[in-house]
């Protein structure tokens, strides 16, 4: 936060006046808007500075507020997301050969290292907690419903996303259950009729050998966070447009400021949280990952326990029961769509639908874990 | 943030109660970043690869392989070496870096010098600098003969 509003009061002639008459410092501001941290709309052709002392006074609702806050918690989660991954790739190295032994590295030898790496898992477990949440809250308040029909769709891509990156962030670190768990996982996708081998030849085929590594750790560090943020960005412009709360709610009226100070207390309270859980509750760390041997029991992770289940539980080819309902189970994500004219009556009704739905979800993870531990 | 509305004959207090907490919440933000980038600087320090713990005695060959005025050069880690017979007696070890910029030297057999290929430093079979831009004359490595072979002494 180089800006603070505070300055702006005080006259300062010096760098910024230099810089103002150069570029025009409030469009470049103005770019903060389109991630959220400042919401209100901007008069870009006025100079940053008035720009600034005006924002510091001007009320708007505030989004850090339940059950608004999952959003920009779900960004403060990918801001930490990010920054520990860039740095763990200072050290990480993605063929087979050396995947685990750099990870190693990273995790034993290093100073710090060990923190880094929990931080970023237990990120990405929060973050697949936060996006399902916020999941829930939206379909639990119909925000699927036009004109917020972009906002339903965003979440549902950024819940397969961020699956994606939890699959595909797996696998880099070469380990016993990562590298069984991927060929399980990528068997259950490729048996899909059509879609599988056109994935198949995508990833880099069957065999998991370095050229499905460098695939994943290019679809894990460039390409699907690169599509999150553009998602959130699609998000915010959404919600810049037609609101987060269904019209006629109480909205608590919060300054810029508070709101700036509000953001960087949640970014302390989200970072002391995934510290204290990444040096409590460390993943364990696995013996290397070997071709030629299939351990006994490979724990899928928890999202795909259900789907686990399923497979475990019926005699269906794997086509059907892994792939299609797989697929299936996200494409219902999309059905409420259609109902985009729903009146709060249908809302009201779906939501028990929905209910019904989750707890189906939750009984058939619970099976999925109990067939596991047999 | 305390309501505006409260401020009236307390405002003083309530003035200075703000600005001893903002002061606070900012010293902790202050002390929150510094321990970041102590934990961030850390790790991003270069780890040690192992170059220090290459070993310290090197066996080069047997003397009887060298001919006299020639150097060879020893691919040696990070530290590579030229081991140079002077005579039938005496071998000289000098390292093959340029004191210059740290490029490889090469053996130029003809002129019978070490020649850099970056910017045409020159030194003799001694490490003197001959010509060009090298500040300072090659390092020398301790030699030792024993029973017919040749050890540097990194």
């Amino acid at each position: 936060m180089s800006v603070h509003p505070e300055d702006a009061r005080r006259p300062r002639p010096g760098w910024m006046d230099w810089l103002e008459q150069r570029v025009e410092l409030s469009e470049l501001f103005s770019f903060l808007t389109h991630f959220g941290v400042v919401y209100t709309p901007l008069d870009t052709r006025r100079p940053l500075r008035e720009l600034l002392r005006d924002l510091a006074t001007r009320t708007a609702p505030s989004y850090l507020a339940w059950p608004r806050v999952l959003t920009p918690l779900a960004a403060i989660l990918f801001g930490i997301l990010v920054v520990t991954g860039g740095l763990l790739a200072y050290y990480y190295r993605p063929t087979p050969e050396t995947a685990y032994d750099s990870t190693r590295l990273i995790v034993r030898d290093l100073p710090a290292g060990w923190f880094i790496h929990h931080t970023h898992a237990w990120a990405s477990h929060l973050l697949v907690g936060v996006i399902a949440l916020r999941l829930l809250r939206f379909f639990w308040d119909g925000l699927y419903r036009a004109p917020r029909e972009l906002l339903w769709i965003a979440a549902v891509a950024m819940t397969w996303i961020v699956l994606q990156s939890d699959f595909t962030g797996r696998l880099l670190g070469w380990n016993v259950p990562a590298y069984w768990g991927t060929v399980r996982g990528m068997e259950i996708v490729f048996a899909l009729p059509l879609v599988g081998p056109v994935l198949a030849f995508l990833l880099g085929g069957r065999v998991m050998n370095e050229d499905v590594l460098i695939r994943f750790y290019i679809l894990h560090v460039l390409v699907l966070p690169a599509a999150f943020a553009a998602l959130l960005y699609a998000t915010v412009a959404t919600v810049r447009k037609v609101g987060l709360m269904p019209a006629g709610r109480n909205e608590r009226e919060v300054t810029l400021r508070h709101h700036l100070y509000s953001m960087a207390m949640w970014t302390v309270v989200l970072f002391a949280l995934v510290l204290t859980l990444g040096t409590m509750f460390p993943n364990r760390f696995f013996p290397q990952a070997d071709a030629y041997s299939t351990p006994a029991t490979v724990q899928p992770p928890v999202y795909m326990l259900a789907p686990y289940a399923v497979l475990f539980g019926t005699r269906l080819p794997t086509w059907l029961t892994g792939g299609v309902l797989l697929v299936a189970t996200l494409a219902v994500l999309l059905a409420p769509l259609w109902l985009a004219r729903a009146g709060e009556a249908t809302v009201r009704r779906l939501r028990m639908a929905g209910i019904a739905a989750f707890a189906l979800w939750i009984a058939l993870s619970v099976l999925g874990a109990w067939v596991d531990r047999r | 943030m305390p309501d505006p509305e409260s401020r009236g004959p307390a405002a003083a207090p309530v003035e200075d109660r703000r600005q001893f907490l903002g002061w606070l919440s900012r010293a902790f933000l202050g002390l929150w970043a510094v321990g970041a980038a102590a934990v961030v600087s850390a790790y991003v320090k270069p780890p040690r690869r192992g170059e220090g713990a290459a070993e310290r005695t090197v066996r080069v060959g047997l003397l009887d392989e060298f001919l006299i005025g020639e150097a060879r050069l020893v691919r040696h880690g990070v530290t590579p070496f030229f081991v140079v017979r002077v005579d039938s007696e005496r071998v000289v070890a000098l390292s093959a870096v340029c004191t210059h910029v740290r490029c490889i030297l090469g053996f130029d057999r003809s002129r019978r010098a070490l020649v850099c290929p970056c910017h045409d430093g020159r030194f003799d079979l001694a490490g003197n600098v001959i010509s060009g831009p090298p500040p300072r004359p090659l390092a020398t490595h301790h030699v030792s003969i024993r029973a017919g072979e040749v050890f540097v002494h990194l």
